[in-house]
């Protein structure tokens, strides 16, 4: 057995296959995320990459195929569930904020009754946290008293509290008003920047092409098409994913 | 060349100023509220009158005509109003029922002590932890109180428990342990393990299609003679747990619309953190969930109150049931209708300020949860 050239991917999905009911949502799915690096997964409405996304963390199971994340296989037990969920933070396209807790306490609630973290230790971590998000004058503050941009930004926080190996986003932008989308987007970069290893799905092509390293365009279950961002946007080589890129661009020139 | 639209908007900028006022003063609020048609002021007069008339009629017997004391019931007898007087005759058989007349300072104390930390504990700002616990002890003070056999007090047993005590008592233990008994068979209707959800959806079910008397009747006479001779568990325990299955039944009901009114992300978003199930139901799920639930629990809870009544049918006096064997009395028989106005007004009184709680608590939940996410 020769050594890997390349590090071994953190999350690895092998032929994954899905059913909802007699629907076949994910076919076959073949994926690898490397370490540090940016997954971009895009597509119309339906084409299972939320659900795709939700696999790996456990929020979905799956019927067929193979999931490895970090050094856990996904084999349905208990136990890989809880270290799946330890190695992820997820950001949710509608926040799922607590309602009745406080900011600081969405941010520590986790860390001390999943981890046991002493409580002073978590408010100490969750500073910063917050700092970096921009929301230090927030702490005290309940998420109905927030804006979208806000609470996503919480959200992100309350993710990295994990400090997971890979975060996931799904649509984390597209609840927000526009004028809240740049700040959330300006977080995620920031992290993606600090070499954070995620999984994105989004409708945002502009961040995809500055922060990608690889964009899979999904339809009706299946990955259609992989590329780098600048040829994936430039030339895409089937006819589905050409069709959405050209509905993008419209978007974009409005 | 542009057309011009025939809509128009006119830029204008303004400094803010006050609503202007409507109408001031009390007549004139009363006269839009009652007078201010004609249609409304026959409304006005044809509800107004009858009512008027009927409350002067009411005070006339209750409070002009009525007799406050009469020793041996003779003035009663030549009174055209009330006589209230059966009340300052009769009030410890009602209040303290068959519990031993030399002992019913205890009675007395376990009142105070009860409706001292309703009021104390419906203050806003006592933590609802601080709540729990200063109930636990005044019900465990009680206990001890009433059935003696320590610090010198002597043993009173349980079948001579009566009156108001009792009825705090086995309201209290109803709701104790009936609101968790709740959670647990509303969480157990949603479990994915079909065991435990279809045990769970008989025990609802089948308590809910079964009346209290029916409960109470199987729990206190029945059951014993299923279990074995050596386990003799007190009658008004078992009379008690049935009347926590019954609550429970109803009261999970409730809960579980409260669950199902919790957005899925919830759940998701505490997984996602790795919380383990029963960490996401206690901080998570039931925290909102019964907050949302609360306005309906109250309804069960005031409901419970009153059906502490039933225990009259077991031999167990509570208040309705103490007032009945007061009213026994030849001297006094006839005047059973102020006896049983006096009863209602205790009930009415202590169900008010159940529905006071209730409100505080609903206040409290939704000052935190009507920040909540729209």
């Amino acid at each position: 057995m020769s050594a890997p050239a390349t590090p071994p991917p953190m999350v690895e999905m092998v032929d994954l296959n899905k059913w909802f009911g007699s629907h076949h949502v994910l076919r076959d799915i073949t994926l690898g995320l490397a370490p540090g690096e940016k997954m971009v997964l895009c597509g119309p409405s339906g084409s299972g990459k939320s659900t795709l996304i939700r696999c790996v963390n456990g929020l979905e199971t799956f019927q067929e195929g193979k999931l490895r994340v970090g050094k856990t296989v996904m084999d349905g037990s208990g136990e890989a569930l809880a270290a799946v969920r330890r190695a992820t933070g997820m950001v949710f396209q509608h926040f799922n904020l607590f309602p009745h807790l406080t900011v600081m306490d969405n941010l520590t609630l986790g860390p001390i009754y999943t981890r046991g973290e002493p409580e002073d230790s978590a408010i100490a971590r969750a500073k910063p946290l917050l700092e970096r998000v921009l929301l230090t004058s927030e702490t005290w503050k309940y998420p109905g008293q927030l804006s979208g941009g806000q609470r996503q930004r919480v959200a992100i926080a309350r993710a990295l509290m994990l400090e997971p190996e890979v975060m996931l986003f799904d649509e984390p932008t597209s609840a927000l008003d526009p004028e809240m989308i740049h700040e959330v987007l300006d977080v995620m970069e920031d992290l993606a920047a600090d070499g954070q290893s995620m999984i994105v799905v989004t409708h945002e092509m502009g961040f995809a092409s500055r922060v990608a390293d690889l964009v899979v365009f999904m339809d009706a279950g299946e990955i259609v098409e992989a590329a780098p961002p600048d040829a994936f946007f430039a030339a895409p080589s089937t006819d589905r994913a050409k069709t959405f890129v050209g509905h993008i661009a419209r978007e974009g020139d409005q | 060349m542009d057309r011009v639209p025939a809509s128009f908007a006119v830029p204008k900028a303004s400094d803010s100023r006050p609503p202007p006022h409507g109408r001031r003063g009390i007549l004139a609020r009363l006269h839009a509220r009652y007078f201010a048609s004609l249609w409304d002021t026959v409304v006005t007069l044809v509800i107004g009158l009858p009512l008027l008339l009927m409350a002067w009629f009411f005070l006339k017997w209750a409070l002009v005509d009525a007799v406050w004391v009469a020793p041996e019931g003779k003035a009663c007898q030549l009174a055209s109003g009330a006589c209230w007087a059966v009340v300052a005759e009769k009030y410890r058989v009602i209040l303290f029922g068959t519990y031993p007349f030399e002992e019913q300072w205890r009675g007395f104390v376990t009142i105070a002590l009860w409706i001292g930390w309703g009021i104390a504990s419906g203050w806003r700002r006592v933590p609802l932890a601080a709540r729990l616990w200063g109930w636990l002890v005044v019900a465990v003070v009680t206990v001890v109180l009433m059935r003696g056999g320590v610090f010198g007090l002597s043993l009173v047993s349980t079948d001579e428990w009566g009156g108001l005590p009792l009825t705090f008592l086995v309201f209290a233990g109803t709701v104790a342990g009936g609101v968790p008994l709740a959670v647990l068979l509303a969480l157990g209707r949603r479990s994915d393990l079909p065991i435990i959800s279809g045990l769970c959806v008989a025990v609802i079910e089948g308590v809910r299609g079964i009346p209290l008397l029916v409960v109470l009747f199987f729990a206190a006479l029945i059951l014993p003679l299923f279990l074995p001779p050596q386990l003799n568990i007190d009658k008004l325990l078992r009379a008690e747990i049935g009347m926590i299955i019954f609550f429970a039944a109803y009261a999970a009901e409730v809960i579980r619309g409260g669950l199902q009114a919790i957005p899925a992300g919830q759940e998701e978003a505490a997984k996602a953190l790795g919380m383990p199930y029963w960490t996401r139901m206690r901080k998570i799920v039931l925290p909102q969930a019964l907050s949302v639930a609360l306005p309906a629990l109250f309804n069960d809870i005031i409901r419970a109150f009153k059906n502490t009544t039933f225990f009259s049918i077991l031999g167990l006096f509570d208040v309705l049931g103490a007032t009945k064997a007061a009213l026994q009395d030849p001297v006094w028989v006839r005047y059973g209708l102020e006896g049983y106005l006096f009863v209602f007004m205790v009930y009415l009184v202590f169900c008010l300020g159940l529905t006071f709680h209730g409100r505080e608590m609903e206040k409290n939940a939704w000052r935190r949860l009507g920040r909540g996410e729209a």
